[in-house]
């Protein structure tokens, strides 16, 4: 609920904010992703699969270089001057200044931006012409098969092991981890990601507690847990999700654009 | 001066009603009935890695406690050549020991590392509220919550990570122990206290398979363990890594089995516990030979080292001792005692 509020809150500023639309919307590709059904990992009598059309996703996250033309074009969102409402201290701090890159600039550049907040992703998606992914959309395209993967691994397997490791001290360029079926970049295995509705599950931080929502979560744990692993990937997914306030900035969380097709 | 005693006789008035009129609606032996909760002063908890437990506590009226407890995911030695990504509360496994008082206000705060890949929240059994604490306290790689709770009830207690999915939260070393001492009848004075805390371990690679190994969950849903530890690691408390006592003295021993699938048959080889307080509780056994530990649970052994020698602690599920790495050892340093023990074949 206090979400929302935000949510509306953020909309009612947006003319205040004005961003120019940028006008280079063919600088990034974008590829298909077919529609289909989503079926959350939350199983439960009231859960129906959630149709979704076919839409557009960058094939990549979002890099530090595209986001320093876009904090260039848009001042409002530069680390000294952005709104601590909308992102909070740890906005953009890999970077040496508002618009530097720093001394690895060359390095940076090519590697997903990270410790942006939603709302700035969020902004910077409107001011592409695009949007952020709902979380049904990005389930359905982090389910694409990798086109390669080591021998005997399947990609659950190797979701939960990037789950399981901490941090690398400095994060790899797009394109390093693997291409998946539609032709996506780095689904999992570089970094998070927001999405546009990324809390409407969860509200509170116990997995195991027993409002409505959390009691389906708690429910699907137990039904799940014994065969299909897969879903145990989505638990931690949105259990990261659930951890997550609009404005939070994390080293490890970046973002990617989608786009309806009409 | 005057307000302060006028303030001080009214905290007072209000504590004794407060409590009189508990007492009324609650007659069992357990949490608020008689326990003095009025709260003066602030102190920082003790908090060790194990085996090392906290002082007993000096103070005799309640505190507000300050505890903090960082989340870090790290690779460690789980075995000689063996690595694992850990997932801890204060950087190893298991967690920080925390002591404070019945009647108590502890003020957590849960650190999560900026490092972190994921959120993560304390279960305390400890605490009366929802989600034992973690319903207020998840926390996004880089945050931190804070939240107060009354130590209500005596006792020890484990503590865990409850951020879905759970089972590999606490798989991965994600709980500890609180102990809340009683405000009546502490603990009589031993001469050691130590921590332990069992844990069952499921890896890609079989028992002591070298290199970083990865959590395997189908072996974890199936529960079968390819490591079961004291303490988070293969010989974490054997050889020099001993328990180490002088012959005659008394040894306490805070166990907890955190899990999270195996209930330990937790035994110490040539010794017989003269006390236990079962589950942690109220209740108090004698002359036990061996005590049951739930996974989510605990024990106060109490115990006499009457005779040198090395003691194995063990898991008496007899194959985790031998085969999973579920072994320690209490060296008793000192002069035998024939009337207890001797060899009678000369050598």
């Amino acid at each position: 609920m206090k979400f929302l509020t935000t949510i509306l809150l953020f909309f009612l500023c947006l003319p205040a904010l004005a961003y120019p639309s940028s006008s280079e919307n063919a600088g990034k590709k974008m590829v298909v992703v077919p529609g289909g059904n989503y079926y959350s990992f939350l199983v439960t009598n009231s859960n129906k699969p959630i149709p979704v059309a076919a839409f557009l996703m960058d094939e990549t996250a979002v890099t530090n270089a595209e986001f320093l033309e876009f904090v260039k074009a848009n001042p409002s969102w530069q680390r000294s001057k952005v709104n601590r409402l909308f992102a909070d201290a740890n906005y953009l701090k890999q970077w040496a200044g508002d618009l530097d890159l720093g001394k690895d600039r060359q390095k940076l550049g090519n590697t997903p931006v990270v410790n942006v907040s939603w709302f700035a992703a969020e902004a910077y998606a409107k001011w592409k012409g695009k949007r952020l992914p709902t979380v049904a959309e990005w389930e359905l395209a982090g389910a694409g098969t990798p086109d390669k993967l080591k021998k005997n691994m399947s990609l659950t397997d190797y979701i939960l092991d990037w789950y399981n490791r901490p941090n690398a001290q400095q994060l790899p360029a797009t394109k390093t981890t693997y291409r998946n079926e539609y032709g996506l970049y780095d689904m999992h295995g570089l970094i998070w990601e927001w999405t546009f509705n990324f809390n409407s599950f969860i509200s509170k931080g116990d997995s195991r507690a027993t409002t409505e929502d959390e009691k389906k979560l708690f429910c699907a744990a137990g039904a799940m847990s014994v065969k299909d692993r897969k879903n145990y990937a989505a638990f931690l997914r949105f259990s990261y999700r659930g951890s997550l306030k609009g404005s939070y900035c994390i080293a490890n969380l970046g973002f990617r654009c989608a786009k309806s097709i009409k | 001066m005057k307000k302060t005693i006028l303030t001080l006789l009214l905290a007072g008035t209000m504590a004794t009603m407060f409590t009189a009129c508990r007492t009324n609606t609650d007659t069992s032996s357990g949490a608020m009935s008689n326990i003095d909760t009025t709260t003066t002063g602030t102190v920082n908890a003790e908090l060790t890695d194990a085996p090392n437990v906290p002082k007993p506590l000096t103070y005799t009226s309640p505190k507000r406690v300050m505890v903090t407890l960082e989340v870090i995911e790290k690779v460690m030695r789980i075995a000689d050549s063996t690595e694992y990504t850990f997932w801890t509360f204060g950087g190893s496994v298991p967690g920080k020991f925390i002591r404070v008082r019945q009647g108590d206000m502890v003020d957590f705060t849960l650190k999560n590392m900026p490092d972190s890949k994921l959120p993560h929240n304390i279960d305390l059994h400890a605490v009366t509220g929802p989600g034992g604490g973690a319903t207020v306290t998840n926390v996004a790689p880089g945050y931190d919550a804070r939240f107060q709770f009354r130590a209500l009830n005596p006792g020890l207690y484990i503590y865990h990570c409850a951020t879905g999915p759970v089972g590999m939260h606490i798989a991965n070393g994600m709980y500890g122990l609180i102990y809340v001492e009683p405000q009546h009848n502490p603990l009589p004075k031993v001469d050691h206290e130590f921590y332990l805390m069992q844990g069952d371990f499921y890896t890609k690679g079989k028992f002591e398979a070298k290199g970083l190994q990865e959590f395997d969950m189908d072996k974890a849903i199936d529960e079968k363990a390819d490591y079961v530890l004291f303490n988070g690691r293969v010989n974490a408390l054997t050889g020099p890594n001993s328990l180490k006592v002088k012959q005659g003295e008394t040894v306490r021993l805070f166990v907890g089995n955190g899990g999270p699938n195996l209930v330990s048959s937790f035994h110490v080889i040539g010794e017989i516990f003269n006390t236990v307080r079962v589950e942690g509780g109220d209740l108090v056994n004698h002359n036990v030979q061996t005590t049951l530990i739930p996974a989510g649970g605990a024990t106060v052994i109490d115990m006499k080292m009457e005779v040198p020698g090395h003691y194995h602690i063990v898991d008496h599920s007899i194959f985790r001792a031998f085969n999973k790495g579920a072994i320690a050892q209490i060296k008793v340093e000192g002069k035998n005692d024939p009337n207890v023990f001797m060899n009678l074949k000369k050598k």
